[in-house]
């Protein structure tokens, strides 16, 4: 530690911190400080609850290696979060996940202010020196959740509940779409934008306006069960768990899950910075990885369908299928991708149109 | 055994400004109670959220930032109540001047001059008055209650941002991310304190709080929003309008917000976000309160509110203490605050049951 007018002025905050540390004080390194920043709390059972079961896995992994994680729940994204941030900073958290995908104009502004500590930057586009960005392919998942769709939709017509029209989202609406229209070619889906990660209020109302509209599954990229519970309520077809398995909200409706597996990811990363070979990258794993699971399918389903949805699986972990390979056409019905092109990822992140079947939202 | 509330023939003028310290005081003991007693760290907790924001010098910055909007909204709150209009849609009329402030930000984009800020400032408090407005409207010309129509307002307001920055203020880098563009140089407010997040903002909001003070206490003003008030009746032999006490208090009130929500959205922010919404304007509510409807005790209250934004944050990261402790430390002391104005006004009394004596 050099003495900076900075480091001195944090001797208060580390005397404070002392008693933590009297109990390893002859281990042979200081153990990392992790910090988590959530946008919701980590009993949402979805998004936020993902991340918070990374962070322990990181901890049993590593064990003495780090401290306890630090997680930081209900940030806004907003001004508020960049406090947050320099408050893990200057706390002696050398490496940090920011975890939604409005934090991104804070994190480049503290990590400019802050270059030892490391940032890690959770569905974000926006990389530094200091700043990684890292995802998980949920569109994957997302095929097979469509798969599923295409064989037990009655009506074929499916709601999706989004929060803002980002490229992630869209990308998982297309791919939901693009699976169901490969088992009933005349699907479609309305997404409904809410302008908010998390509010179950708002995920119940729009959950009951689009199943008075018509349709009988329904999907969510939004961070609870909300969505689950009105469809379980109302007794359609069902509906799928995002980010975690939400069986115990919704034990009929939720036909299967996709779970977020950030454990290894994290262990990953924090070896990276105690070892020194952390460096400014950006991830993008998926089904193959493990980094984005399917959870159990509800016992309700077909075998014939779980085997079908199996096998769209199958092909994108061993890489024979890809759901974005055309042809593909956009929503007016123009041919968007050509026969046998498959979209790179460079295309897939910054997708800003839909696929034919959905109806764009207003 | 039974109680009763008697009214006290004058409430005590010292009690009046002890009560909120009081209430703060009550909040930090029995919060550590309470948290003690449900296995946390109490002591420590309420260490964190009240102590540490004031010792550690770092923290200052944050408090001076995040007590500024709530001080320069809860001004105008404590003016308007003051004459007993009820404004409750400061969020709205917030997030108002916020939405006009971008208005100029982005139509003057490719600009440059020292006059975009100042001129994004007036249409700020233009948009927030005007926005008030129609409260003000509503209850004079047709004896609308204000508190009903500001407040469903404000849930107005918060479409009218999202609908601007999905379409017509779309930020074309944004990578479709609901959001506007980052505004030019010249529409962001200067730091005054280079290597801090300190903006011009912050001496704004104690330059209002002492400018409100000076004009409640010696102008004609003041003094009309004041007997109007306390007095209705005495208000109107006096002369002074009803109508134009809830106009003046309504344009002050919703203005001020609007001039906290340009300086959040032109310092904080630096571009129209959906999150821009972060109930500065509820917040204040209990500022003005918790101020005594005095422009001076808001500066006081503002600090003290951001001290538990800002040291909740530190408990979550030092002691793992939930952010639901946080509101709850809030709810506390407006709930001491309260209870306490009322012990000031009443006192209790034993009521002894009469027995009838039977001949």
């Amino acid at each position: 530690m050099t003495l900076t007018r900075r480091n001195v002025l944090k001797v208060g905050a580390a005397a404070a911190a002392l008693p933590l540390l009297g109990g390893k004080a002859f281990a042979q390194a200081e153990p990392l400080k992790v910090g988590f920043m959530l946008i919701g709390t980590v009993n949402d059972n979805g998004w936020n609850f993902g991340h918070a079961q990374g962070a322990k896995f990181m901890k049993e992994a590593l064990g003495d290696a780090v401290a306890e994680p630090t997680i930081v729940e209900n940030v806004p994204e907003g001004p508020d979060c960049e406090r947050v941030l320099r408050e893990l900073a200057q706390s002696g958290h050398k490496l940090i996940f920011a975890t939604s995908f409005g934090y991104g104009d804070y994190v480049i502004k503290v990590a400019e202010q802050f270059p030892d500590v490391k940032f890690e930057h959770a569905t974000g586009y926006q990389r530094s020196d200091n700043v990684a960005t890292y995802n998980a392919r949920f569109h994957e998942g997302r095929a097979v959740c469509g798969t599923i769709a295409g064989h037990l939709s009655k009506t074929g017509k499916a709601g999706y509940i989004g929060s803002f029209p980002i490229p992630e989202v869209v990308l998982g609406i297309n791919s939901f779409v693009l699976a169901a229209r490969k088992v009933n070619p005349a699907f479609e889906i309305t997404p409904v934008y809410i302008s908010t990660w998390n509010d179950p209020a708002k995920e119940a109302d729009a959950a009951r306006a689009m199943i008075d509209q018509g349709i009988d599954i329904i999907a969510q990229h939004t961070d609870g069960p909300a969505a689950l519970q009105v469809a379980e309520e109302r007794g359609i077809v069902g509906g799928f768990g995002q980010g975690a398995d939400m069986v115990a909200f919704a034990p009929k409706a939720q036909l299967t899950s996709i779970i977020d597996n950030w454990g290894p990811t994290y262990v990953e990363s924090a070896e990276a910075v105690i070892a020194g070979t952390w460096a400014s990258a950006d991830r993008w794993p998926g089904l193959k990885e493990g980094e984005v699971q399917i959870g159990p399918y509800n016992a309700s389903i077909p075998a014939d369908v779980v085997a079908a949805a199996e096998a769209v699986k199958a092909g994108q972990i061993d890489g024979s299928f890809n759901i974005f390979t055309g042809p593909i056409n956009d929503h007016t019905g123009a041919e968007r991708v050509a026969a046998g092109v498959t979209l790179t990822d460079g295309e897939l992140l910054s997708m800003d149109w839909y696929v034919e079947g959905v109806n764009p939202p207003a | 055994m039974q109680f009763r509330l008697e009214k006290r023939r004058e409430p005590s003028k010292l009690m009046t400004y002890l009560t909120p310290v009081a209430a703060v005081v009550l909040t930090m003991v029995v919060g550590a109670v309470i948290f003690s007693a449900i296995g946390y760290d109490g002591i420590g907790a309420v260490r964190e959220i009240f102590l540490t924001p004031l010792t550690n010098s770092f923290k200052w910055q944050d408090l001076g930032v995040k007590a500024a909007p709530l001080i320069i909204i809860g001004v105008g709150l404590s003016i308007a109540y003051r004459a007993n209009v009820w404004n409750i849609g400061a969020e709205g009329q917030y997030v108002m001047g916020g939405l006009a402030a971008t208005g100029v930000a982005l139509a003057t984009y490719t600009m440059t001059g020292w006059w975009i800020l100042p001129l994004m400032f007036v249409a700020g408090m233009l948009g927030g008055a005007a926005y008030a407005a129609i409260p003000a409207l509503l209850k004079t010309r047709l004896n609308v209650n204000e508190i009903l129509t500001s407040l469903m307002l404000t849930y107005a307001s918060v479409q009218l941002i999202y609908y601007l920055v999905r379409a017509p203020w779309k930020d074309p880098m944004g990578m479709g991310f609901p959001q506007t563009r980052r505004f030019a140089a010249d529409a962001l407010l200067p730091n005054i304190i280079p290597t801090t997040i300190v903006h011009a903002g912050v001496p704004i909001a104690i330059i209002v709080a002492l400018i409100a003070w000076f004009v409640m206490s010696r102008s004609v003003f003041g003094y009309q929003m004041k007997v109007v008030g306390a007095a209705p009746h005495a208000a109107r032999y006096g002369g002074f309008s009803e109508n134009k006490t809830i106009w003046l208090a309504m344009l002050v009130s919703g203005g001020l917000a609007g001039m906290a929500g340009m300086l959040e959205v032109a310092g904080p922010f630096q571009r129209m976000v959906p999150g821009f919404p972060t109930n500065y304007g509820f917040t204040a509510i209990i500022v003005a309160f918790l101020g005594r409807l005095n422009p001076l005790g808001v500066i006081f209250a503002g600090i003290v509110m951001a001290i538990t934004f800002v040291g909740g944050e530190v408990a979550q990261t030092t002691i793992g203490l939930s952010s639901s402790a946080t509101g709850v430390f809030q709810a506390m002391m407006l709930f001491f605050l309260l209870a306490g104005d009322i012990l000031i006004r009443y006192r209790i009394k034993r009521v002894v049951p009469v027995v009838e004596a039977r001949a």
